[in-house]
């Protein structure tokens, strides 16, 4: 087991990794199929994931995400912006992008 | 029972001296194995218990949420973390109560097909068993779905809680004919008469809740707090004032045997004696302590938390919705 202070080097997640990662962690959050999450589907309308559920999504992101890149966030204001699993993927990929970027 | 009991050395008014001496208590009167989780520097003396490093504390006066969110190495995180990795059984906080739900629910999980945990408290029935309130406070809004999985775990809860066979459970509402209410309790009161698996008696008013003619309470959580509260306060107020008329200047003799037999009482109606309330729906034992906890009341609530786990609750409650 990894110590939570070791930062382990490892490549970036590319785009279908970050999607994978958000299709995998809703479908356990929702207990429905990962096949049942599209890039297009809505959060509220079609996936029926209230702000529990994305408040429960984002902290599993954050921290699968952050083994790789320590320090990772998604800002709770932001949150509302993300309307569909694309929106989110598209935030989590511009924000490796910037944190790469540091 | 594997692994200790988690006890948050932060959380409460008087942490961390008198959660800490509640602890050792605990340790020392129940044979349980129990670890601290808390700020090291804040802590002078940990009497001889472990003590898991947590640097940041969520106050009191804090939003539960923002604040498990933004202090991913508070104690309340953590503890709740130990849980789910395993290096605890349990986990005790008298601290601030959104952050223990959230923590529980952001590190715990919730246990499958469950919509939303609920805060159950016991409230003190003087001569009977005590009436579980559910929810308490962990969801102000709630939907009729989740009102419906709080009849039945607060139910499993009772059965092993209080070790009743058929826990009678009510709905709480401003009548007893199933018409009375707002929209939440008309439409929890139609999926509960078909539900089956429990004993529903139906609706039951406020002045049922401290009677001997319910087992297990249901509420969304806005009121249920709003009933925990007043109770705990008109509670208090009557032992103080009987007490206080027994106390003064020109009582007789008698006064001093009345107190004899009424002090039994007041340790009955004492919230403390009841070693805090038990968070259903999560994957794991969480018990939320009042916030004014003593060093007793921690004692208690370590003693509740080792029962639970030693009954796998969480078992039982996972049985009890997936039924």
């Amino acid at each position: 087991m990894v110590p939570a202070e070791t930062h382990v080097e490892q490549s970036p997640m590319d785009r279908q990794q970050v999607f994978e990662l958000v299709r995998d962690q809703l479908a356990d959050i929702l207990e429905i199929e990962p096949s049942a999450v599209s890039e297009g589907a809505s959060f509220a309308d079609d996936l029926d994931a209230d702000s529990l559920a994305l408040i429960e999504l984002v902290e599993a992101i954050e921290e699968e995400v952050g083994e790789r890149t320590v320090g990772f966030r998604i800002e709770d204001e932001d949150l509302e912006e993300l309307k569909t699993v694309r929106d989110a993927v598209d935030y989590v990929v511009a924000k490796l992008g910037s944190n790469a970027g540091n | 029972m594997s692994g200790p009991i988690a006890v948050d050395a932060m959380g409460g008014d008087h942490a961390p001296e008198q959660i800490i001496s509640g602890a050792r208590r605990a340790a020392d009167e129940l044979g349980v194995d129990v670890v601290l989780v808390g700020r090291g520097a804040e802590i002078s003396d940990t009497l001889g218990l472990d003590l898991v490093e947590a640097s940041e504390v969520i106050s009191m006066s804090e939003d539960g949420a923002k604040g498990v969110r933004t202090k991913k190495d508070s104690s309340l995180v953590r503890g709740s973390e130990l849980v789910r990795d395993g290096g605890a059984s349990a986990f005790v906080s008298a601290g601030n109560t959104g952050a223990t739900v959230a923590a529980a629910l952001l590190r715990m999980g919730r246990i499958k097909g469950v919509s939303r945990p609920g805060v159950a408290t016991a409230i003190p029935v003087p001569g009977a068993s005590p009436t579980v309130l559910l929810d308490s406070g962990a969801m102000a809004d709630c939907q009729p779905a989740w009102l419906v999985q709080y009849a039945q775990m607060g139910s499993a809860f009772a059965k092993i809680r209080f070790g009743l066979d058929a826990p009678r459970v009510g709905l709480l509402s401003i009548g007893e004919e199933s018409s009375k209410g707002n929209q939440l309790t008309k439409d929890t009161h139609a999926l509960l008469k078909e539900l089956g698996g429990i004993n529903f008696i139906g609706n039951v008013e406020g002045r049922d809740v401290m009677s001997d003619d319910v087992d297990v309470v249901v509420t969304d959580g806005f009121t249920g707090n709003v009933v925990l509260k007043t109770l705990e306060g008109g509670l208090r107020t009557m032992v103080n004032a009987v007490f206080g008329a027994l106390s003064g200047p020109d009582v007789g003799d008698a006064a001093g045997e009345a107190i004899g037999l009424l002090a039994p009482l007041a340790v009955e109606l004492d919230p403390d004696t009841y070693g805090g309330a038990l968070l259903l729906g999560v994957n794991g034992v969480s018990i939320i302590g009042h916030g004014s906890s003593s060093a007793t009341a921690i004692v208690n609530a370590v003693g509740v938390a080792r029962d639970m786990v030693d009954a796998d609750v969480v078992g039982s409650l996972a049985a009890a919705v997936r039924a």
